[in-house]
C-alpha cells in the first residue's frame, strides 16, 4: 500500500459539483482507469480517497489535491498518471501525480483569484481602499454555532488588483484546519452589492509559504 | 441567456448539478453540422429522469448518428422554476444550454400519469404553445413515447404524435421522415399525414371521437388516410438491438445510481393487474453472452461499482445461473457489486441467494401482492403461501433479518378477509423466523409490509373493473392497520389521493385534456411529489370542466364498450382480456407462457417465448 497525491484543476461546469459528489466521482474515475488501488476493508468496501482541502460549491480551482492509495507499491506513477489522464472529462485537467511530501494538516494558506465582471475604475478603487482598511470586522460562525466578531484585516496575507476588461483580485488568505477565511466572507464585509464575480482557488501553502506538495 | 448569468443563478438554487450538465459521457456536437436536433424531455426532475433506462438507450442511439444531436431536458425543481420565471430563462437542454424551443423535435417519455402536468409545465417554460393546434410550424414538433402512450388520449390536445411500443426503430424512422420534410419545407400537416403511415405512429389530430349520450365513446374515425388501427412496434432480435456502450454518469446522486443491464423484455407471468406484463409481450431474451459483454463494457465506460440486471422478473430469465457465473468472474475481481431486483418468491433458489451474497446485504423484497390464496388466484399471481414462507425461511437462514413484502389494496373482489390475510401472512413470516433454530443470533426480525393502491389499467384483464372510491381506500387502510398487532411488522401505505388521480387518467379520454390544462393553470405540477401535490386544485379543475371523476375511475365497464385505446393494437387481444376477466371472477389461474400458451394474441409477432423450443 502506497499513498499517492493527485493534483488537478477543477474548472467550468465542474464547479457545480459539491465536495461529497466529488468523492463519488473520483472513485468512479479511478475505477475507470483500472489502476490497482487500495480499497477500504470495512463492511462497505470502497476506494479510499481523501481531499486535502475541501472546495466550496461554485469555486473553480487551479490546484486541487486528492490522495488515494496504490495497492501495489511498485506500480509506476507515470503509468497511473497516463491512465488517469485518459478518463477525465475536459473540465478536469490533471496536473500531476506525486508521492506526498507534506501532510494535509500543514496547509496554512491559499491563493484566490476573484474575477469581477466590471471594468469600472470606481469599483477598483473602492475594493482597494476596503482591503487596505486597518480593521475589517465580520461575524463568523464557529462549528459549534456560536457567532463571534472577528477582525480579518490582519489575516489578509497579500493582495493585488489588476484591471482590464474585468477587475481581478488576487488574494492570499488563511486556509486549512487551524484558521480558515473564505474569500466570500471578505467580500461580504464590503457590505454593498458587488458586480457578478467568479472565484478560482490557486495554490495551497504551508506556514512557511512553501507550495503544498 | 448569458452563460455567466445562468451560472451565477445556478449557485442560488439547491443542487445546481441538476442543471449544470457537463457530465461524463454526455454528448457535445457542433450544432451547425447536424440535420436534426432532438430535445429528449423527461417530465420529472433530474434524479428521476437520469435513472431511466429507456432514455439512456435512445440518447445513445440517436447520438450514434452523425446527423442527429440528442440532448437531455428535465423538469426543474420548484426553486429553479421560480428563478427561471423571474429571470425569464427559457427551459434549456443540458448539453448545449440552448432553449428547447429552438429544437426540431421535442420528445417526451410518458412513464406515469402523474407526470402529465410536468409535460405542460415544461412546454410552457420552453415558451412553446401548449396546444398542438396552436403550433403551426413543422418545428418544434412535440412527440411522446413510453408505456403511458398505450392510452395517450388525455394528452391528445398537446402532443403532435405518439409512438406506440418500443422506440429503437420507429423513432429513427420518424426522424428520417422529418429530415426529408424539413428539407422540402413541408407544412406540419403534410408531414403529420405522412408520419401517420409509419407503423407505430399515432397522430391524434387525425382521429375523430364521437360519444354516446351516457358519455361513453360511440366511434373513433380516422381521417386523411390515417390507419383505423395503430399497431405497436416491437424489437424482434434482442441480441441485435442497439444497447449503449456508455451511460451519462451524473455528479449528483440520483435514484438508481448504477449501471443497468437489460436482460429481456416482456413477462411470462400474466399477473392480471400488471400493464407492463401485457404491453411488452412477447418475452424476448438477450443471450447470456450478449448481456455479459454489454455489462462489462458499460462498467468500463462509466466507472460504476454497481450493476443491476433489469427486466420485469429477473429470476424468470432462463440462463440466470450461467449468466451470474459469467458476470461474477469479473465483477468480484473489480469490486463491482451485482444487484438483482424483481426476484420472484416462487423460483428463488439457494444458489441464487448465495450469489447475491456478494452484494451488500440490505434486505430482500418480495411481492405476494395479496393476502389470501383466493385473491392471489384472482390476480393470477401464481404464488402459494408455502412458497412465500419457505423463501423467507431460506433468506433468514442466509442471515437476512429484514424482509419487505409488497401488497396491493383495492384489488377486484377484495374483502376485509383478504386484508386481514395480509396481516396474518406477515405474522406467519415472523413466526417462521423464530421457529428457525439457526436464525441470526441476537437479532430481531422485521417484516415491512408496503401497501399500494390498485389502479385498473388499460390493456389488462382488469381494464373493465371499477377502482374503489377514495373513502373506501381510506376505510380499508384503517382496517388493515387495525389488523396488525405486532411491532415486528411495519406497515406503510400511501395516504395521498394520487392513486385516485392516476385511476382517472389511466383510462381517460381526450376530454380530460381541458382538465389537465386547467389544473396546470392553477399551478399543479410535480404531482408525483407529495410536497407539491394539491388535490384541491385538481378537484376544482374537474368541477370547473364539468368532468365526473367517477365516470373514469369508479365505473364498471361493459365488455363491449369502446375504450379510448380501442384503436390501438398491442398484440394481446380484447377477447383474451375478457376471458381472463372471467377466470379472475372464478379465481382460476392461468399458467405462465412457458408452461402453456393462453392464446393472448402476442404470437402475431412471430418472436420470443411463443416460438421457444420446449
Amino acid at each position: 500500500m502506497k499513498n499517492v497525491r493527485l493534483i488537478y484543476e477543477k474548472k467550468d461546469r465542474m464547479r457545480f459539483v459539491s465536495h461529497l459528489d466529488m468523492t463519488r466521482f473520483m472513485s468512479r474515475m479511478i475505477q475507470k482507469s483500472k489502476i490497482p488501488v487500495w480499497y477500504t476493508e470495512g463492511f462497505n468496501k470502497h476506494i479510499y480517497v481523501t481531499f486535502a482541502l475541501p472546495l466550496s460549491l461554485g469555486f473553480e480551482s487551479n490546484y486541487e489535491v486528492m490522495d488515494f492509495r496504490f495497492d501495489d507499491d511498485n506500480y509506476p506513477l507515470s503509468l497511473a498518471l497516463q491512465a488517469l489522464k485518459g478518463v477525465f472529462p475536459p473540465y478536469i485537467r490533471i496536473v500531476d501525480l506525486i508521492e506526498p511530501q507534506m501532510k494535509a494538516g500543514e496547509i496554512a494558506f491559499a491563493d484566490f483569484e476573484i474575477t469581477f465582471d466590471t471594468s469600472d475604475k470606481g469599483f477598483e478603487k473602492k475594493l482597494e481602499d476596503f482591503l487596505n482598511l486597518a480593521e475589517i470586522k465580520v461575524s463568523k460562525k464557529s462549528k459549534k454555532g456560536a457567532i463571534s466578531e472577528v477582525d480579518i484585516a490582519p489575516k489578509i496575507k497579500a493582495f493585488s488588483i489588476t484591471q482590464g476588461e474585468n477587475t481581478v483580485l488576487k488574494i492570499t488568505l488563511p486556509a486549512g484546519g487551524k484558521d480558515n477565511v473564505n474569500p466570500q466572507l471578505v467580500l461580504s464585509a464590503m457590505g454593498e452589492a458587488l458586480p457578478e464575480y467568479k472565484i478560482c482557488r490557486g495554490k495551497l501553502y504551508n506556514e512557511k509559504m512553501e507550495v503544498f506538495k | 441567456m448569458e452563460q455567466k448569468q445562468l451560472e451565477s443563478l445556478l449557485l442560488t438554487v439547491q443542487k445546481p448539478g441538476r442543471y449544470s450538465g457537463g457530465e461524463i459521457n454526455s454528448v457535445i456536437k457542433d450544432k451547425t453540422k447536424v440535420d436534426v436536433r432532438f430535445a429528449f424531455c423527461f417530465p420529472d426532475i433530474y434524479e428521476i429522469g437520469m435513472s431511466h433506462l429507456g432514455m439512456k438507450i435512445l440518447y445513445s442511439q440517436f447520438n450514434a448518428r452523425d446527423d442527429i444531436w440528442c440532448e437531455r431536458v428535465f423538469a426543474p425543481w420548484t426553486d429553479f422554476e421560480q428563478v427561471m420565471r423571474q429571470k425569464d430563462i427559457p427551459l434549456f437542454a443540458l448539453e448545449s444550454r440552448d432553449p428547447v424551443c429552438d429544437f426540431d423535435i421535442v420528445g417526451f417519455t410518458l412513464q406515469y400519469e402523474l407526470s402529465y402536468t410536468n409535460v405542460l409545465n415544461m412546454l410552457d417554460l420552453a415558451k412553446i404553445p401548449l396546444k398542438a393546434e396552436d403550433r403551426k410550424d413543422l418545428s418544434p414538433l412535440v412527440v411522446a413515447g413510453g408505456p403511458c402512450t398505450c392510452n395517450c388520449e388525455p394528452l391528445a390536445d398537446f402532443v403532435d404524435l405518439f409512438f406506440l411500443g418500443e422506440g429503437e426503430e420507429v423513432d429513427l424512422e420518424l426522424i428520417d421522415l422529418y429530415k426529408i420534410h424539413k428539407a422540402k419545407g413541408s407544412t406540419k400537416q403534410e408531414f403529420l399525414r405522412q408520419a401517420a403511415q409509419i407503423k407505430g405512429v399515432y397522430v391524434p389530430s387525425l382521429y375523430d371521437f364521437e360519444y354516446n349520450a351516457d358519455g361513453t365513446i360511440k366511434s373513433i374515425t380516422p381521417r386523411e388516410n390515417a390507419p383505423a388501427v395503430i399497431e405497436k412496434r416491437i424489437i424482434k432480435d434482442m441480441d441485435k438491438v442497439f444497447y449503449p456502450e456508455s451511460f451519462v454518469v451524473p455528479y449528483i446522486e440520483i435514484v438508481h445510481d448504477r449501471a443497468v443491464q437489460e436482460i429481456y423484455r416482456g413477462c411470462i407471468r400474466g399477473c392480471r393487474f400488471c400493464q407492463a406484463g401485457f404491453i411488452y409481450r412477447p418475452v424476448r431474451e438477450k443471450s447470456a453472452d450478449t448481456i455479459n459483454n454489454q455489462a462489462k463494457t458499460l462498467c468500463e465506460s462509466t466507472g460504476y461499482d454497481e450493476i443491476s440486471l433489469s427486466s420485469l422478473s429477473t429470476s424468470d430469465y432462463r440462463e440466470i445461473e450461467p449468466l451470474l457465473n459469467k458476470m461474477l468472474d469479473w465483477t468480484q475481481e473489480r469490486n463491482i457489486s451485482l444487484s438483482l431486483p424483481s426476484l420472484r418468491i416462487d423460483n428463488f433458489s439457494e444458489e441464487l441467494l448465495e450469489k447475491i451474497q456478494y452484494v451488500r446485504k440490505s434486505g430482500l423484497t418480495f411481492a405476494p401482492e395479496a393476502g389470501t390464496q383466493r385473491l392471489r388466484d384472482v390476480i393470477n399471481k401464481n404464488v402459494t403461501e408455502e412458497e412465500i414462507l419457505s423463501t423467507c425461511k431460506m433468506a433468514f437462514k442466509g442471515g437476512y433479518t429484514n424482509v419487505k413484502l409488497y401488497f396491493m389494496l383495492g384489488l377486484p373482489t377484495e374483502t376485509d378477509e383478504d386484508l386481514k390475510g395480509i396481516a396474518d401472512l406477515a405474522q406467519r413470516v415472523v413466526n417462521e423466523f423464530y421457529r428457525l433454530e439457526d436464525r441470526p443470533k441476537g437479532k430481531s426480525v422485521n417484516v415491512s409490509v408496503s401497501v399500494s393502491t390498485f389502479v385498473p389499467k388499460p390493456f389488462t384483464p382488469f381494464q373493465f373493473e371499477p377502482q374503489i372510491t377514495r373513502d373506501e381506500i381510506r376505510r380499508r387502510q384503517e382496517y388493515l392497520k387495525s389488523c396488525i398487532t405486532t411491532k415486528k411488522v411495519t406497515l406503510s401505505y400511501h395516504d395521498s389521493p394520487t392513486s385516485f388521480l392516476e385511476g382517472v387518467f389511466a383510462r381517460g379520454d381526450r376530454r380530460l385534456g381541458q382538465v389537465i390544462l386547467s389544473a396546470f393553470k392553477k399551478g399543479c405540477r410535480l404531482d408525483g411529489w407529495s410536497e407539491c401535490f394539491e388535490i384541491e386544485k385538481w378537484l376544482e379543475a374537474f368541477s370547473e370542466c364539468g368532468v365526473d371523476t367517477a365516470f373514469y375511475a369508479n365505473r364498471a365497464r361493459e365488455y363491449n364498450e369502446i375504450f379510448p385505446w380501442e384503436h390501438f393494437d398491442y398484440g394481446v387481444t380484447k377477447e383474451f382480456f375478457i376471458r381472463q376477466n372471467e377466470l379472475a371472477k372464478k379465481a382460476v389461474t392461468t399458467p405462465n407462457c412457458r408452461i402453456s400458451c393462453a392464446a393472448c394474441g402476442a404470437n402475431c409477432y412471430k418472436e420470443g417465448v411463443c416460438y421457444e423450443k420446449r
